[in-house]
Formats: C-alpha cells, structure tokens, sequence
C-alpha cells in the first residue's frame, strides 16, 4: 500500500514535469481558487477584528446616546442624568460630526481631554495631547496626518461644508492611529469639546453621550432605563452594532465566498480535464499494468496520486499567493488614499484550510477519471496500437 | 500435476449487439506441461491472442475450462485473477509496452510493487539481476525512449519474470524488432526456459522463430489443428497473400522436420506404412514448393 502509493507519487512527479504547459495551466487555475480564498478569508478575519477592537475602543464595552437627527442637540447637562443612572460608571458628552479639510471629508471628535483616556487608546507619537482650554488645537492620526501632508505645528484648515468659510487649527500632536472602520467612522481628528462646540455653532450641545458600564452584563437594564428617560434619543447597545455588523460582515464573508469558490470550481474542472486526458493517452499502459497483476486500487492510486500532486502545488502556491493578495489589496487601498486600514492577520488556520480545499477539490476531482482509469479493460486496452 | 496449462473445451465467443457473434476460440483443448517451450502459429484473426488473454487470465472464456498450475481460474473475481497474474504470469507483448515515464530498473520493479513479496532491498536487487540476466546492467538507468527495440523488449521480459511465475506469455514479442533482433530475443528466451525452468508459451508468425521450440501448435478459425494448415483447404480470400506465405513457408518447415522424423524413425516401422508416408510427403512438398514459387510469383 505504501509501496503503491510511493510508486505512484513517482510516477505522478514525472507525469505532470512530462507535460509542463499542461501541468503549469491546470496549477494555475488551483492557484487562483485557493489563493482568492485565502485573501478573501484573512481579509474577513482581519476586517472582523477590526471592526470589534474598534468597536470595543469607541465604546468602552457601553452604551452610546445618539442624538435622533444625528445632529449635536443633545443639552450637555443630560450626561449628569446618564450618569446617575444605576450601572453607570462613566458618562462621557463628545461632538463626533464631519468636516471638510481641503475637500475630503473627515470626522472629528470634540471630547475633553481628561476624558479621552477611558475610551481611546491614544498613544502620541509626536507632538502633545490635547489639553483642557485649546481652542485652536488639533491631534491627528498618523494615516491622516500623512494623507494630509502635515506635521506638527503645520496648520489645517476645517470647513463644514466645501469652499465655506474655515477655521485654523494647529497641529499639536500625532498619535498612532487608533482602530477604526473604513467609511463608517475612521476616528483619527480630535479637538477639545470646547473648540468642536464653538466650531460647530452648538454651545452646550453635544453628539452623542458615551457610556461606560460597571458591568458589561447589565448592558440590556441599563439601555432600558436609558430608552424610557429619552424616548427621542437613539440608544445604541455595544453588542447590538456589534451583532449588526457581524451581520453585514457574513454577508460579504458568504459573497465572498461564492466568488472564491467558483474560482475554486473552475480549477476543479481543469484537474478533471488534465487526468483525463492522461487517462487516455496512458490507456495501454493501464492495460500493462492490469496485465502485470495492477488491481483497481492500483490504478486509482496511481491516477487520484496526479491529482493530488496538482492540487498540493496549487494549494501551496494559493496560499502564498493569497497573502500576496492581501499586502497588493492594502497597497490598492494606500494609493486611492482611502483612510483604511486592512489588517493582515496571518492565521495558520486559514493556511491549513486553503491546503485542505485544494487537497480536498483535487480528490474530488481527480476521482472520476482516476475511477475510469481503473476500470479500463485491459484487453481492449492492449489490443490496438 | 507436471501440465501448468489445461483448456477444456474452451470457447470465446464476442457478442457485437444484435445477432451478430464472432467465434473467437472453438473448442480449444490443449495441455501445457511445465517447463514446456511452445510456439503457437496460425493467420491473423485465428484467435491467438484470444488464446493467451485466456490462460493468461486478462480475459474469461465464454464456455469450457481454464486450469493453470493446478488452479481452476474460469470463474475468479477480477481481484483474484488480478492475483493470479500477480504471482503465476508473466506478460511480454509485442510493442514492449514499458511506461515511458520510468527507468529499465524501475520498470522491472512494477509486478514486485504490486505484489508486495519482497522488501523494498530484495525488489531494487532483484531488478537489477533480472536486468543482468537479460543483459541489459549498462542501461539500468535508461528510459524506454532512450533503448532499442531489442533492449526495451528484454527489459520487458526481465519484467515479467520478476515474481518468478510459473508462464511467461509472449504475443508476437518479435513482430516490432528487426529479424535479426527477434531471433536474439527468442533465444534469450529459450535460454532463461533452459536455465530457469519456466513455461514459455509464444504467439509468433516468423516459422524459424517457431522452430526454435520444441513444440508448437498451429490455430485456423478459432480451433487448434493438429498439423499446418493444409494447401488442399484452400485459404479464405480474407487471409491476406502475406499471411498465406508465411503458413505456406512454416508448412515447408514442419514436412522437411517431419521427413527427417520419419527417416530417424524408419527402422521401427514397417515398410509399408513407411513408404506410404514418405509419398505422401513428397507430394505434399512439391505441392508446397509450387505453391510457393507462384506466390513469389504473384507478388512481383
Ligand atoms: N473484443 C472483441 N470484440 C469482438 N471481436 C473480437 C474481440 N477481440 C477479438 N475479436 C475477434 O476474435 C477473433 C480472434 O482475434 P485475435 O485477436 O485473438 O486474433 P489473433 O490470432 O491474435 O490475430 P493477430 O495475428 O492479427 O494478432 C478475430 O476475428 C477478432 O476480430
Ligand atoms: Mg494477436
């Protein structure tokens, strides 16, 4: 058995170095399928994560009071109601809204700066923080810092809308840029309260309240006292966005999917095509080594072994093409000068997974003509010339 | 149990659909005994190869029996005659057929691998003595393409001796090599019959090659005939002027080899029989010498 199947890798080895082209075209049509699922699925993962630290940083593990309009008209003195609410530990009135530097569209965060430590993970990589009483001072992150062309102490114009009337800011400070979610809310601007309030026209107004639980389990209470004390208010539960967006996110992961799966189909066919077509030019030798005593399993073994030589050299090489994908999909990202990040989580698993898919996709494919094969009648194979 | 090769009353018969039929083997009965080195001669289409694929287990009759080394093998599962072939034949055809993919050495190495006898150690050793013995230890290493007829064909017989069977089975193992080479490669097998013991059985059209063999039989539609076809049978026109050449000439060789028996035998008979014989051959001889001056004739 082990013999056979050793045998038979030699002869699958020569088989498919016999045929280059033919060899090379059908790798590459595995290639492509396992390399479009591994990209797509560390992308998934990646994007996931994402979106959850995200999430978990914006958040602080809460709750979070939108405003209905998702204008800034929530009175600021109601944090002090929010946070007498039992389960409450921290309530904290920010201004996240959007403003046009040059002609892009950027949100900022108005937040105070003894506050902004107990939900944003800021690490200053130049310059200073933010302190109470700047009124004309701005924190970037570096992707928007470099996006912009700034450095500290350069200065940055804000506009509410495009061509109106703007205001001056200096940057004071770069931080690391804090995770964030492509178009949904890439945070990486901040100003004082103050300045965003005086900016923005809306003294003691506020966007949104962020809230802090003393325990993430009492999530559901707390948003049910909250939704009866501002029935007008938008009350958002950490875990609600976050299964919402799971949602999105297996939807694209499933479409995802489809198209890497088609591709892997594609590959299939190709495997199916190239073993049977070594099938047929090999029928006499089928036939031989039927006459020499080859059983069925013999001659599958031998013919299944082409099969999954292909598809393990395809599978490989997706794999590490794959990766690849992922690093060109984050340069493609780089140079439209989209502010997003995609992360590349190189898991061992999806590596795994892909070998297997082609493993498995070269079997399944490889079997019917390897079954053919094996039922070749060897005297009418050896008959003719 | 010295006969490694019992027929009884074997018939193969291929059903083409509809009513056709083709009565490839009628009735063959037909004793091997061990040891033996056997050619088997007769036109194309008479049923030769159909014949071999029999005993050799690649086919099953459609009537009768096959016993071979003492083993009633009409009935066997494919598995089980896949096993037979394994462990008691050895096939030599006529285009070699090596896998161009793999070395002489390799090559040889098939059966072994399938058979699992031997450790990995005894089938590379014993694939390379089996290639000394057909005196081909310079080309171990070589690719059916890069080998002569003549060597590939030797590399194939040192394949089907790997498992040691009790038959080799060859179908016109000389009918893609030059003259010169076929008759090399009959006498190597004659010589591997004489030292090692097996049974050769050997499906050929050349008469010389034939009579390299201590007996052989001759096939005419399907059956075993006791002597050559006879000129007085008058051949079917589907017998090509080649074919009929070659039976007209390996005719000529069984009377000249039967007139020397009669001769040697002379003493023992009496005169009558004898010279009632003798006639009858020379008739027959110079029937035969005309025939084939015509057919030489014929093919100017
Ligand atoms: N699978 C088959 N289906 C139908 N007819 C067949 C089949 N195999 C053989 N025959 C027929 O059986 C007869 C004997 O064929 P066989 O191959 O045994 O002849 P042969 O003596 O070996 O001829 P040759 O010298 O040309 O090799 C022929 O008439 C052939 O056409
Ligand atoms: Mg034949």
């Amino acid at each position: 058995m082990l013999r056979t199947a050793r045998f038979a890798f030699t002869m699958a080895r020569r088989s498919i170095t016999r045929r280059k082209f033919r060899s090379a075209l059908t790798i590459l049509g595995i290639i492509i399928g396992i390399s479009a699922v591994v990209s797509l699925m560390t992308l998934g993962i990646g994007m996931k994560s994402q979106v959850e630290s995200t999430l978990n940083e914006m958040l602080g593990a809460g709750i979070i009071i939108n405003s209905s309009t998702y204008g800034i008209d929530i009175p600021e003195h109601v944090q002090y109601y929010v946070s007498q609410v039992p389960g409450v530990n921290k309530s904290i009135p920010i201004i996240m809204s959007m403003v046009y530097i040059g002609n892009k569209p950027h949100t900022v965060v108005g937040i105070d700066p003894e506050q902004a430590n107990e939900v944003y993970q800021v690490t200053i990589e130049d310059g200073r923080g933010l302190r109470s009483g700047d009124m004309d001072a701005v924190v970037l992150d570096s992707t928007i810092a470099s996006n912009l062309g700034v450095k500290v102490n350069d200065t940055i114009t804000f506009n509410t809308q495009t061509g109106g009337l703007g205001k001056t800011f200096k940057v004071v400070g770069i931080i690391r840029p804090i995770a964030s979610f492509g178009q949904f809310a890439s945070i990486g601007c901040f100003i004082t309260l103050d300045a965003a309030q005086d900016f923005f026209g809306t003294p003691d107004r506020v966007s949104s309240i962020l809230i802090r639980l003393d325990d993430p389990s009492q999530g559901e209470q707390v948003e049910a006292i909250l939704k009866q004390m501002f029935p007008d208010a938008n009350v958002l539960r950490q875990e609600e966005i976050m299964s919402n967006i799971n949602r999105i996110m297996s939807t694209i992961d499933g479409v995802l999917l489809g198209l890497a799966s088609i591709s892997l189909m594609v590959g299939a066919l190709g495997i199916m095509n190239t073993v049977m077509m070594s099938v047929h030019e090999r029928r006499r030798e089928i036939g031989m080594l039927k006459a020499v005593g080859g059983e069925r399993w013999h001659i599958l073994i031998i013919f299944l072994s082409e099969a999954l030589l292909i598809s393990f050299i395809g599978g490989v090489f997706g794999c590490i093409f794959g990766l690849g994908g992922v690093y060109l999909i984050q340069w493609f990202v780089k140079t439209l000068g989209l502010n997003i990040i995609v992360p590349l989580l190189i898991s061992p698993q999806i590596l795994a997974l892909g070998l297997m898919a082609a493993l498995a996709v070269g079997s399944v494919a490889g079997f019917y003509p390897s079954w053919k094969a094996a039922n070749v009648r060897p005297v009418e194979a050896l008959r003719y010339e | 149990m010295s006969n490694v090769v019992e027929l009884r009353n074997v018939v193969k018969t291929y059903d083409l659909g509809g009513a056709i039929k083709v009565d490839a083997l009628r009735g063959i009965n037909l004793n091997v005994e061990r040891g033996e080195f056997m050619s088997i001669m007769g036109p194309s289409g008479c049923g030769k190869s159909t014949l071999l694929n029999i005993i050799g287990g690649l086919d099953s009759p459609t009537s009768g029996q096959v016993i071979i080394d003492g083993i009633d093998i009409t009935h066997m599962s494919e598995r089980d005659l896949a096993h037979i072939r394994r462990e008691k034949i050895g096939f030599v055809f006529q285009f070699f057929n090596l896998v161009p993919l793999l070395t002489a050495l390799e090559n040889v190495q098939i059966p072994m691998i399938f058979a699992g006898r031997y450790s990995n150690a005894e089938i590379k050793e014993r694939a390379i003595e089996l290639l000394r013995l057909v005196g081909l230890e310079h080309r171990l290493h070589h690719r059916p393409n890069q080998m002569s007829g003549g060597e590939q064909q030797r590399v194939a017989i040192a394949r089907a001796l790997a498992n040691e069977p009790s038959i080799i089975l060859a179908d016109e193992p000389t009918g893609n090599v030059d003259r010169e080479t076929g008759l090399k490669i009959i006498h190597l097998m004659k010589n591997l019959n004489e030292t090692l013991g097996q049974t050769f059985i050997i499906v050929t059209h050349d008469p010389d090659i034939a009579h390299i063999s201590k007996r052989i039989i001759y096939m005419l539609d399907g059956q075993v005939i006791p002597e050559p076809p006879r000129l007085t049978m008058n051949p079917s026109s589907s017998i090509l002027a080649e074919e009929r050449r070659k039976m007209l000439l390996s005719e000529l060789k069984w009377l000249e080899v039967s007139i020397k028996n009669l001769e040697a035998k002379k003493m023992k008979l009496n005169k009558e029989s004898y010279l009632q014989a003798k006639l009858g051959y020379k008739k027959r001889l110079e029937m035969l010498k005309k025939a084939l001056q015509e057919e030489y004739k014929g093919r100017r």
